[in-house]
């Protein structure tokens, strides 16, 4: 039988599936960061949910809105679900996303391992959250043996923590390690270390923090499990363990994760700064180097968090020199942002709005951690309210602030709309104001009045009542921010304004792809000649425009 | 909250350089940061400079925050050092506490503090200590880690089981110090409190004494009921 001509064969295609079930089993890297970055703003949502109820039970002195047990339940799981399923996971969405595109390259080098660290993630949260058909957790964000230990905690709680953040953990390695392949393999040809983008520098960086810092937490969580389930002796004292065992391979990895977190943030503000400003990043290697300077001093000063503990006071004193020593690299890294600034020619959109709120609100946190790393300081005030405050400034400042700096910048990227204008600066302002109120308060309590962490209710009599009703109001009003800006991209998925490729007139590559990309990316793999291939392109553009209309026409198109 | 023991003096001298140096940074940061915003706007007729800042520039600013970073660590080391030194006990302070502290084990336990005197007297929740005399104590743990916290008149310390920290202190004044745990120890943890009650050195000896005799009355009374078979 003849066909008649023109018409198309479709016989034998597979048919197109539904679009969540191509994100499910899709393993391009595309699809796996923004199934991880949607995870993770959700996992912000819930989040809140939790942080909220404790600051309502501690609005007023000895509230009994809570139990204890629900309020240390409370407690750890917004620990776990702030670090280990939204921190982390919304960096490594970004560079999974963004990686590639960086790049030049048309794919990530082992995009089944990240495919399987994206649903090992998902398993680790459907893991904790399962924790509520029998009991969660309830041993703190930190879950110190030997409280976490079967003896004193004998319900499933701490062992579903445990497989949680075990298996989040896993996700996060082998999600790094096809970060690593992919950047030392499938850089395009020209895109020289040196000519890296700052976001794909962070993360080589982080990558490899994370392969450093996540192997031994899983060692940490393993160990865990064997004492609680196979009469394991690892952390038990009197019988050969050690509980401060714990305390090092835990804060080990929880301070190279709060360092992945503002690596991550910094590096975004890097290059939204120089997009807003019209000028490239002043001190680009500088910027870079401190980053990584970040990543490896600030990782060893884990014992910043055992100044209390039975330790030589030595090791105390090489915490402070580590800690004291990230003034250096942090400090250049503003004065670089800033720097840029000046002298740019600034579009104050969304974007830098955010950026520069993160920048403020990191500056205040880890200037109050200088303050903390002063060994006879942190003996006034580890482990109270100030401590909590200074951490969050600096994590919701690079988290919260920075990672919607990066949603603003690359939502095009991600969605091919862009996110309201308005209500970006409705919410940014709320959030500014929002995480003012709920946490300077607790500076004080802190400081003036030794206000412990963690504890389920505080009693009249230590007169830090005021504080913590405002506290409590400013979480309700940061709160309120951030949901507008979730609402923001919801809304704006399919009711945002249309943007063009390169819609910020950035100078790395991924705008050299549609909006959203095609599935290979590249149609053409750019030669990249500088550190700004994007800025190259554009002028490369023009000039062979100009020339087009400079030339006389010799010949009329043909009709 | 008032000093009441040498060592805390420098602590709050540490604390406010610490507020200081950080008030310093903040506002070193935000004021150039809204400087830049708000005087190198588009809107402004701002027009894009070429990068200027060469390796000169950033070598020089990494030796300024360098030095502020080291000034920091020296102040830190000198004070932390000052609030270390052991304090020897003054004129009014216990007799026999003159040539070594007056050593007293501090055990933490879900969720009380248990005070061990030298005498083998021993006293829960509250711990009663002579005034002008050098206090340390022995910090234990019998189940998970406590922190031993009375900000008046020392640095908080972890007791961790299976080990031994230690707190050195020197009340100046008679009188009420109230205190609490400070490391997150299970359901009751909020309500696990301390106080120091800081007493005249005779007032301490008739205490420990006291004391003594009381728990050995009370277990006499145990063993003489056990013996006459009134308790199984």
């Amino acid at each position: 039988m003849t066909r008649p001509p023109g018409e198309i064969v479709a016989d034998g295609y597979p048919r197109k599936r539904p679009r969540w079930i191509e994100l499910a089993t899709s393993a391009d890297h595309k699809d796996v960061g923004r199934v991880m970055i949607a995870a993770a703003l959700g996992f912000l949502f819930i989040a809140l949910v939790e942080l909220l109820l404790m600051r309502l039970q501690l609005a007023i002195p000895e509230n009994t809105l809570l139990t204890p047990v629900a309020f240390n339940r409370m407690l750890s799981l917004y620990g776990a679900t702030a670090i280990f399923l939204f921190a982390i996971p919304l960096a490594l969405g970004f560079f999974y996303y963004l990686v590639p595109l960086q790049i030049g390259a048309r794919g990530t080098a082992l995009p089944r391992l990240g495919q399987l660290g994206l649903w090992l993630y998902l398993a680790g949260a459907t893991v904790l959250y399962s924790g509520f058909f029998f009991t969660p957790t309830e041993a703190g964000v930190n879950p110190l043996a030997p409280l976490s230990e079967l003896a004193f905690l004998s319900n499933n709680g701490v062992d579903a923590w445990a497989a949680a953040t075990g298996l989040a953990t896993l996700g996060f390695v082998l999600v790094s390690i096809d970060l690593v392949a992919t950047l030392r393999r499938l850089r395009a040809p020209g895109m020289a270390w040196r000519r890296l983008p700052v976001f794909s520098w962070a993360a080589a960086i982080c990558s490899w923090l994370m392969l450093a810092i996540g192997p031994i937490m899983l060692a940490a969580i393993t160990m865990l499990l064997i004492d609680r389930n196979f009469d394991g002796i690892f952390f038990a004292d009197g019988s050969g363990g050690a509980p401060l065992l714990w305390e090092h391979l835990s804060w080990i990895f929880f301070t190279g994760a709060y360092m992945l977190i503002l690596i991550t943030a910094l590096a975004a503000i890097a290059e939204i700064v120089p997009a807003f400003s019209g000028r490239p990043l002043v001190g680009r290697g500088t910027v870079i180097g401190s980053l990584a300077a970040i990543a490896v001093v600030g990782t060893l000063a884990w014992m910043q968090n055992m100044l209390t503990s039975p330790i030589g006071i030595g090791w105390m004193y090489y915490a402070m020199v580590m800690s004291l020593a990230l003034i250096v690299p942090f400090g250049l890294i503003f004065f670089n942002l800033i720097s840029t600034m000046v002298g740019g020619s600034l579009q104050l959109r969304a974007p830098l709005l955010f950026a520069a709120g993160a920048i403020s609100m990191i500056s205040i946190g880890l200037a109050s951690e200088v303050s903390h790393s002063m060994v006879a300081v942190a003996w006034r005030l580890h482990n109270t309210v100030d401590a909590t405050a200074a951490t969050h400034f600096a994590l919701v400042g690079g988290s919260v602030f920075g990672g919607f700096a990066a949603l603003h910048y690359w939502y095009p990227k991600l969605t091919g709309r862009t996110m309201g204008e308005t209500l970006a600066r409705i919410s940014f302002w709320t959030m500014a104001i929002g995480t003012l109120v709920a946490f300077v308060p607790l500076f004080l309590a802190g400081t003036d009045h030794g206000q412990v962490v963690d504890a389920y209710k505080f009693f009249s009599s230590t007169e830090v009542g005021t504080e913590n009703l405002i506290a409590t109001i400013g979480a309700f009003v940061l709160t309120i921010g951030i949901l507008l800006t979730l609402a923001n991209a919801i809304v704006s998925r399919s009711g945002g304004a249309h943007a063009g490729h390169d819609q910020w007139g950035g100078d790395s590559l991924e705008w050299f792809t549609l909006s959203p990309p095609e599935p290979h990316n590249f149609d053409v793999l750019p030669d990249v000649r500088s550190a700004r291939p994007m800025q190259d392109i554009r002028e490369a553009i023009a000039h062979s425009t100009a020339r087009a209309e400079a030339a006389p026409r010799e010949t009329q198109p043909v009709a | 909250m008032a000093p009441h023991s040498p060592g805390t003096d420098q602590i709050d001298t540490l604390l406010w350089i610490g507020f200081v140096a950080a008030t310093i940074l903040i506002v070193a940061i935000n004021a150039a940061l809204i400087f830049a915003l708000r005087r190198y706007r588009s809107e402004r007729g701002s027009e894009p400079q070429p990068a200027t800042s060469g390796r000169h520039t950033q070598f020089r600013v990494g030796a300024a925050l360098t030095a502020f970073a080291a000034a920091i660590l020296v102040l830190g080391l000198i004070y932390t050092d000052k609030a270390r030194e052991t304090p020897a006990t003054d004129g009014a302070g216990l007799a026999s506490a003159r040539s070594q502290p007056l050593r007293i084990e501090a055990t933490g336990q879900q969720w009380l503090w248990r005070y061990d005197y030298p005498n083998e007297a021993f006293s829960y929740y509250k711990l009663v200590v002579p005034v002008d005399t050098t206090v340390e104590l022995d910090l234990v743990s019998t189940d998970v880690i406590h922190t031993w916290d009375v900000p008046t008149l020392a640095g908080k310390r972890d007791a961790v089981p299976g080990k031994v920290n230690h707190v050195v202190f020197r009340a100046d004044e008679r009188g009420v110090f109230d205190g609490q745990s400070a490391t997150l120890s299970g359901q009751a943890y909020a309500a696990m409190r301390t106080e120091v009650e800081v007493v005249s050195a005779e007032e301490y000896e008739s205490f420990v004494k006291r004391q003594r005799s009381d728990i050995q009355a009370a277990q006499d009374r145990v063993v003489s009921l056990i013996e006459r078979g009134e308790v199984p």
